[in-house]
C-alpha cells in the first residue's frame, strides 16, 4: 500500500538526512546540560530563586521546551541541505506538491521535538521525580512543543528560502538559536530583580512562554497565563508557517553555495 | 519508430525572468510517443529553461502547453507523476548509492520488492555494482552522473527529461546508456534530451530542435538538418601520379571558378603532389566534373572522397545564420525581446 505523499517525504527525511551522530548530538546536548549544568548549579543556586525546586528540577522543563528549537533546527537544516544538494528541485519535479514537501518538513520537526520531549523527561526523572502532570498539563506540554516547533521550523525554512550561502544560513541559525535560548526563561526565571529592558525582551521570546507553561504543567499549577502563552505561540506558529508557505511559492530554485 | 500520438505539445511557450527579458520564447514543439527529441544550443540558449518549464519547475509566462493531456500550468502532480527528470545539477540523499535508489523508488511509491529488483538492474546497467555501499559524493564525476540517470529510472514514466545526462561519461558508458535509452524509446518512452555532444544527438534523437538566444531556430531530423544547414564539405582527390604544376594550376583555377575553396596540401607529406583537396557547397556535383576533367587529360584518379556532412557543421551553419539575422534585426544582441533571430519562432511540430 502506498503511503500518502507527506508521510513518504517524512520517512525519506528521517532515512536520508538524520545520521546517528546528528541524532545523538541533537538529543545528547540538552541531556548532558540537564545532568551537568543541573547538578552543578543545584549546588550553588538557592531553591528560593527557582521557586522552591532544585535548579536541576527547574532546568528540566526548560530543556523540554528547548526541544521545539531542536525540531525546528533539524527541519531547517534538512531543507537547507535538500536545497544545497538539489533535492528540493528533484522532489518538486516529482509527484509532490510544494505544500506536501513543507508539510513533510514540519511533521519531521514535530516528531523530532516530541521524541526529544520524551528523552528529556526520562533524563530529568532523577531530578524532578515523576512530574505531577494532569491530562490537561500533558496536552499543554505536547501542544506547546508542537507549536513552538512549527514556529521555529517555519522561521528557519523561510530563512533558508531566501539565503544562497551556507555560511550565512548556518551563522544566522546558530546566532538565532543562542539568542533565543539565552533570552528566555529556559535557564533562569524572570524575577523582580531582572532588569526591565531584559524582561521585556524575554517576554517577546516565544520560548519564554513555552518554558513557563511547561514548568507550570510539571508543577501542576496551570493558570490562565499558560493558556494565553499557548495562544501567543499558536499565533506565532501560524505566522511562521504562512511565511514559509509564501516563501516556497516564490522560491528561486537556482543553485546555492 | 515514434507513433503519431503527441504526448507533449507547446504553443508559443515562453518564460521571462523579468518583464521583457525572455529566457525562452515562442517555443512551439510537439513530442510523439516513443520519440527522442534532442535540444541543442549554445550555453545559455535556453535548453535547461525549456526542461524546467516542461517539468513545471518554472511557470510559463506566455503561451500554452499540454503534457500527456494535462495543461502545463494546472496539471501539477497529475502531470508530474508521469515524468522522469534528470536535472543538470546533481542531487543526492546522504545514504549509500543502493539506498539512494531504493529510497527514491519509495518516494515514487514503487513497491519494495519491485524497487529491490530494479535497483539491482540499474546497478548492473550503469556499472555501479562495485559502488553500491559508497556514498554518492564519494563517486567519480562520471559515476555520479550515471547514478543520477540510474536513480531516475527507478520509477515508471511516460516522458523522460534528460538535461545533459552524459557529461563526464567515458565513451563506453555513454554508448551503453544511449543504447539503453534508444531501447526504452522503442518500447514507447518519449525522451527529451539536451546535450552539447552533437554526435550523441545524431545517434539517439529522432528529431532535433536547435535553440538559439531563447528561440527554436530549427526542428528536423538529424539528416534533414545536415541537408539544410550542412554547408560546404571537403573533397579529396588522390591521383595515381604527382600532378604536373601546370595541370595543378589549371585545376585550381577551374575549381575556384566553380565556387570551391582550395585547401593547402600538407607539405610534410611526400604524397602531397598527388593530392588535391578543396571545400565546396556543391561537393557532390563537382565529383563527376572532376572525374571527367582527369579523364580528358589521361590522368588516373586513385580515389575521390567527400567528407560526410556532420551535425556539427550543420549546427555551426544554423547558429551562424541566426547570428547574422539577429545582428541585422537589433543593434544590441541578447535575450531581450526583439533582439532575436527573425522567423525563429515559427511553428515546429
Amino acid at each position: 500500500m502506498k503511503l500518502p505523499p507527506v508521510l513518504r517525504l517524512v520517512v525519506r527525511n528521517f532515512a536520508s538526512n538524520l545520521d546517528p551522530l546528528t541524532v545523538v548530538i541533537r538529543f545528547g546536548q540538552p541531556a548532558v546540560t540537564i545532568i551537568v549544568l543541573g547538578t552543578m548549579f543545584s549546588t550553588i543556586i538557592s531553591s528560593a530563586v527557582t521557586g522552591g525546586s532544585s535548579y536541576a528540577a527547574f532546568l528540566v522543563p526548560g530543556m523540554v521546551a528547548f526541544q521545539m528549537i531542536t525540531g525546528g533546527v533539524v527541519s531547517g537544516n534538512l531543507f537547507w541541505l535538500d536545497r544545497r544538494w538539489s533535492m528540493v528541485e528533484q522532489v518538486f519535479s516529482g509527484p509532490f506538491l510544494r505544500s506536501e514537501y513543507l508539510g513533510g518538513l514540519v511533521l519531521t520537526s514535530l516528531l523530532f521535538s516530541l521524541v526529544g520531549v520524551g528523552i528529556m523527561m526520562v533524563v530529568g526523572l532523577p531530578f524532578t521525580g515523576l512530574p505531577g502532570l494532569t491530562p490537561e498539563g500533558a496536552a499543554l506540554v505536547l501542544l506547546t512543543v508542537a507549536l513552538g516547533s512549527i514556529f521555529f521550523a517555519g522561521l528557519l525554512i523561510t530563512l533558508g528560502t531566501r539565503l544562497r550561502s551556507a555560511n550565512a544560513y548556518f551563522s544566522i541559525q546558530s546566532f538565532l538559536q543562542l539568542f533565543v535560548i539565552f533570552l528566555s526563561t529556559v535557564y533562569y526565571p524572570v524575577t523582580s530583580r531582572t532588569p526591565r529592558a531584559l524582561a521585556l525582551v524575554f517576554y517577546a521570546n516565544p520560548l519564554t512562554y513555552a518554558a513557563n507553561s511547561i514548568r507550570d504543567a510539571f508543577g501542576g499549577t496551570l493558570g490562565i497565563s499558560d493558556l494565553q502563552g499557548l495562544g501567543i505561540l499558536a499565533l506565532l506558529a501560524t505566522a511562521a508557517f504562512l511565511a514559509a508557505a509564501w516563501a516556497f511559492r516564490s522560491m528561486d530554485l537556482g543553485p546555492i553555495q | 519508430m515514434p507513433s503519431a500520438e503527441l504526448v507533449l505539445e507547446t504553443n508559443d511557450l515562453g518564460y521571462a525572468y523579468r518583464p521583457g527579458q525572455f529566457a525562452i520564447r515562442h517555443l512551439s514543439v510537439g513530442l510523439r510517443k516513443g520519440e527522442v527529441l534532442g535540444l541543442l544550443g549554445r550555453n545559455g540558449a535556453g535548453k535547461t529553461t525549456t526542461v524546467r518549464l516542461l517539468t513545471t519547475l518554472l511557470p510559463p509566462t506566455e503561451g500554452t502547453a499540454t503534457v500527456l493531456g494535462h495543461d502545463l500550468r494546472t496539471g501539477g502532480r497529475a502531470l508530474r507523476q508521469h515524468l522522469g527528470v534528470v536535472l543538470q545539477s546533481e542531487s543526492l540523499d546522504f545514504v549509500s548509492v543502493e539506498r539512494n535508489l531504493t529510497l527514491y523508488a519509495f518516494l515514487w511509491g514503487v513497491p519494495r520488492e519491485v524497487a529491490k529488483g530494479r535497483a539491482e538492474e540499474m546497478l548492473e546497467l550503469f556499472e555501479l555494482g562495485h559502488a553500491r555501499q559508497r556514498k554518492p559524493w564519494a563517486l567519480s564525476g562520471g559515476e555520479r552522473r550515471r547514478f543520477q540517470v540510474a536513480r531516475e529510472l527507478m520509477h515508471d514514466m511516460s516522458i523522460l527529461f534528460l538535461d545533459e545526462p552524459t557529461v563526464g561519461l567515458d565513451a563506453i558508458a555513454r554508448r551503453r546508456i544511449l543504447r539503453y535509452l534508444k531501447d526504452r524509446a522503442r518500447s514507447g518512452l518519449s525522451i527529451v534530451f539536451t546535450t552539447h555532444i552533437l554526435h550523441e544527438a545524431d545517434m539517439l534523437c529522432d528529431r532535433i530542435a536547435v535553440l538559439h538566444l531563447g528561440r527554436a531556430i530549427a526542428l528536423d531530423t538529424s539528416e534533414g538538418l545536415k541537408a539544410k544547414y550542412g554547408g560546404a564539405r571537403e573533397v579529396l582527390a588522390v591521383f595515381a601520379a604527382p600532378l604536373p604544376a601546370e595541370l595543378r594550376a589549371q585545376l585550381a583555377g577551374e575549381l575556384v571558378e566553380r565556387g570551391a575553396t582550395l585547401l593547402a596540401p600538407s607539405e610534410e607529406l611526400e604524397s602531397a603532389a598527388t593530392r588535391v583537396a578543396f571545400r565546396s557547397a556543391e561537393a557532390e556535383s563537382l565529383l563527376p566534373w572532376l572525374s571527367q576533367w582527369a579523364h580528358a587529360r589521361h590522368l588516373e584518379v586513385d580515389r575521390m572522397s567527400v567528407e560526410a556532412a556532420s551535425l556539427e557543421s550543420a549546427f555551426l551553419g544554423m547558429i551562424g545564420e541566426a547570428d547574422d539575422g539577429s545582428a541585422e534585426s537589433s543593434p544590441v544582441p541578447g535575450r531581450v525581446e526583439g533582439a532575436l533571430a527573425p522567423g525563429g519562432g515559427g511553428r515546429l511540430t
